[in-house]
């Protein structure tokens, strides 16, 4: 194992240990520039991304970019998995699947995530953007992770 | 081909590269042809996904794939109107190479009347073994703000004041 990957992964357990999902989020950084954030809240991780010029699509209305809002789920769902789940490596996204319910407004995005099946290779995770009202998410994603 | 074809397709390219997240990635529309659009993506640290391989992250073939997408889903209109994203999916074949540009094409394979159905791949050095797949569904939806006009006046006045006013324009 390099430096750089043992470094990485005592970081990672670190964070864990100390419940700072930040700091995972801050050792990646995809992360630091779409400006994703990260708190825990009842004992769950709970996610959100402040509104920010680089993140628009669409100038005129304006709204958030459709890629930022599914790049802010699948890194909040890689987030979830290596912080509720006995794992130490950054888990490999296989697939990924979006539905945009509502436009994403110029404001903050909250998300959370829930893992609905651990196995010894695979990992499925859900995850739900909003941005006023939890009952009005904006956007649903579920993906596949492997652990290998 | 119309006048209005003819400067809808540069105008097209210019509002994905220069605005927004489109501008933050800093890809580059490689072609824009009725229904077919290609991208080009040079690697960038900004974006890593993975510290240890230094391989970008799954978001921005995310973003990548629903810009090509949605600009080609754009490029099937006839009439004034906005194109959201319904759904995508995306396959993750491989992870992509640090350090190597990603290229990006996406095609409507079908036109309705309400929904634009695409598909796009990614990849590096062959196409036939590409990083990533998608499918994607736009819905057609009639937007009286969003007439070729009204985005030319934008565009013909951002280039008037020069590249500096870009930030402030985002932010109005």
């Amino acid at each position: 194992m390099t430096d750089t990957a043992q470094l990485i992964q005592t970081s990672l357990a670190a964070a864990k240990r100390a419940a700072n999902p930040q700091a995972m989020l801050d050792l990646i950084p995809y992360s630091i520039f779409i400006g994703a954030q990260a708190k825990i809240e009842n004992d769950e991780v709970s996610y959100w991304l402040e509104r920010r010029s680089s993140n628009i699509g669409n100038p005129s209305l304006p709204a958030i970019h459709g890629g930022v809002i599914g790049g802010f789920l699948e890194l909040s769902a890689s987030i979830e998995i290596l912080y509720e789940l006995d794992v130490n490596l950054i888990p490999k996204v296989v697939d990924f699947s979006l539905d945009y319910l509502r436009p994403g407004r110029y404001k903050t995005i909250y998300a959370n995530c829930t893992v609905l099946r651990q196995g010894s290779k695979l990992v499925n995770v859900t995850a739900t953007a909003w941005q006023d009202d939890i009952g009005r998410p904006i956007a649903t994603a579920r993906c596949h992770f492997l652990l290998t | 081909m119309n006048l209005r074809r003819a400067i809808y397709k540069p105008m097209l390219k210019l509002a994905m590269e220069r605005t927004g997240h489109g501008a933050a990635l800093g890809f580059e529309v490689t072609k824009v042809r009725r229904g077919e659009v290609e991208m080009t993506f040079p690697y960038k640290p900004e974006v890593i996904g993975n510290p240890i391989t230094g391989v970008i992250h799954g978001g921005v073939i995310v973003s990548l794939l629903d810009t090509c997408c949605g600009t080609a889903a754009m490029t099937m209109l006839d009439r004034p109107a906005v194109t959201p994203t319904m759904d995508l999916r995306l396959d993750y074949m491989h992870p992509a190479e640090p350090y190597e540009p990603v290229y990006v094409s996406a095609k409507v394979y079908r036109n309705t009347s309400n929904v634009l159905f695409c598909r796009g791949s990614a990849w590096q050095d062959d196409p036939d073994n590409p990083i990533a797949h998608c499918v994607a569904t736009f819905m057609k939806l009639d937007s009286p703000n969003i007439s070729v006009a009204s985005a030319l006046r934008r565009r013909l006045r951002r280039l008037v004041r020069g590249v500096g006013t870009k930030n402030k324009e985002v932010s109005r």
